[in-house]
């Protein structure tokens, strides 16, 4: 058997998936609110009661993670945050790499290289902002000055863009892009069993696959 | 199909509110009068205007203001109702076509198609439509003035006057041709000029497009506690005429560099693994 590095805990694989579902569930029913041909579907408000179960879910499940993980939610955020050459150097290669599958380029990466980064920070950043913003809709609708409602359907309607976009690219490139097949070596494994190949995270991780190596008595 | 409008002139109003209570009758929108043991329990509110506000029963409602200038007490009728704008917030807004211009230009509702979320609300001028919601699930429903276009309660169709223009024993509100109306507006109001009213005011002539429901006003419409020169706010036009093409255009683009990419990249891996020839 090929041998394998741990690169997401159980915890934090579940909150991904748990958040994932939510996330989805979210796009799709505000989707039907953004696309005017699709306006139909969301007659009678039903959509709005699945948008706010969903919304319940997506908020409650890092609070749930956050207090138990907390030593990794830390880790996290400073990762999403820290930024530095080797993005520069990431960015530059990106092209050549996506569209030519030519890895001369590349940066050697740490646990989440630039892409990964980019998306992880957009998460905290318009997840917050989606919070702020729905539940100001939530619960001051017809009562909050109506400017102000006005301007939470824009503020939560562009981090929609946003992350809608990123989702798709986010999928794509987890699943679908043809280097990142077959799904067993990578991404898709990363979160679905937690585990990558050695070979996988040496080529794709470098700079973290040597801090594993050397701290391996510690793991877990 | 030529517009037509209401011209509702407020100097031959006597706020008998007939109007109102026959907008309520024709379109079955009872008022729920919370009772008593003996009787009907009024709220003195200081006011003869009642109900206090529009609500989702009570789509049309007169507005009576008092003011005072130079010693005397004026006292004021309008209406409060749908302006049915050319130019109306509340439809570009809609996202599911539930609010739309009836072919004779006013602003009809499709109620069955209605998702309840409110953005009429927030985006009408005029602070009209009103919104029916449960705060803990969401589900709503809005409502308004449809100037008696309501499906299954249409009076344009069948050719007659909307109800309150039909019960009004005044005059004070007549239903016609659009131009015609702003011609009979503008002679009144000349009317009213000549006679001392040197501020009167045909009000909806050239507010968002022109109103289909205009009033004839013997002062300025900030005095009547009207909006002068009312706009769609920026936050509409940032949003729908911004942010959501914007919005098609950057998902649309992304889903078509996704798919030339995939077709690039495809391609490319398939040349470097040539000798293997294996593909997943
Ligand atoms: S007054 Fe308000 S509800 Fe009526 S048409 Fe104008 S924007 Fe729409
Ligand atoms: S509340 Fe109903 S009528 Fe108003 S904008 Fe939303 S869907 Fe349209």
């Amino acid at each position: 058997m090929e041998q394998e590095v741990e690169r997401y805990r159980k915890p934090t694989r579940i909150l991904h998936w748990v958040h994932a579902g939510a996330f989805v569930i979210l796009f799709l029913t505000g989707l039907v609110l953004f696309i005017p041909q699709l306006g139909f579907l969301a007659e009678d408000s039903w959509t709005r009661v699945f948008h706010r179960i969903a919304s319940v879910i997506f908020i409650v499940a890092p609070l749930i993670y956050i207090p138990l993980n907390w030593k990794a939610t830390l880790r996290g955020i400073k990762n999403a945050f820290s930024w530095g050459g080797a993005d520069i150097g990431w960015l530059k290669a990106a092209p050549r790499y996506y569209f030519l599958a030519d890895e001369k380029g590349m940066p050697p990466q740490e646990h989440m290289n630039t892409g990964q980064k980019m998306w992880w920070s957009m998460v905290i950043v318009f997840g917050l902002i989606f919070v702020i913003t729905g539940l100001i809709m939530w619960a001051f609708k017809t009562v909050a000055p109506a400017a102000l409602l006005q301007w939470m359907v824009l503020i939560h309607d562009v981090a929609f863009i946003a992350t809608g976009c990123m989702l798709f690219v986010h999928i794509y490139l987890s699943v679908a892009h043809p280097l990142m097949r077959p799904l067993r070596t990578g991404a898709w494994n990363s979160m679905a069993r937690g585990k990558v190949s050695v070979e996988y995270a040496k080529s794709h991780h470098s700079k973290w696959y040597d801090e594993v190596s050397k701290s391996v008595e510690e793991k877990s | 199909m030529a517009d037509k409008a209401i011209l509702y002139d407020a100097t031959k109003c006597t706020a008998c509110r007939g109007c109102q209570v026959a907008c309520k009758q024709w379109n079955e929108n009872d008022e729920v009068i919370p009772v008593i043991e003996n009787g009907v329990l009024a709220k003195n509110w200081g006011s003869y205007e009642n109900p206090p506000d529009l609500s989702p029963t009570t789509w049309l409602k007169m507005r009576f203001t008092e003011v005072e200038a130079g010693g005397k007490v004026r006292w004021l009728f309008t209406r409060q109702a749908c302006m049915h704008c050319t130019d109306a917030g509340c439809v570009r807004v809609c996202p599911t076509g539930s609010l739309y211009h009836h072919e004779l230009g006013f602003v009809a509702y499709d109620k069955d198609t209605c998702s309840g979320c409110g953005y009429c609300v927030e985006a009408c001028p005029f602070n009209v439509p009103r919104l029916e919601h449960n705060v803990l699930t969401g589900i709503a429903k809005m409502d308004k003035c449809t100037l008696c276009t309501t499906p299954g309660l249409d009076r344009i169709a069948e050719g007659w006057e909307p109800a309150c223009v039909k019960t009004c024993p005044t005059g004070a509100l007549k239903y016609g041709d659009h131009t015609e109306l702003v011609t009979e507006g503008n002679k009144q109001v000349q009317a009213l000029r000549a006679n001392g009213h040197s501020n009167a005011y045909l009000y909806g002539d050239k507010e968002l497009g022109r109103l289909h429901v205009m009033y004839v006003l013997d002062d300025s419409p900030a005095v009547y506690g009207l909006p002068v020169a009312p706009r769609i706010s920026a936050a509409t036009i940032a949003w729908q005429d911004v942010i959501q093409p914007l919005g098609w255009a950057l998902g649309g683009l992304t889903i078509i560099g996704l798919g030339i990419n995939y077709l690039v990249a495809r391609e490319a891996k398939l040349t470097r693994e040539l000798p293997g020839k294996k593909e997943e």
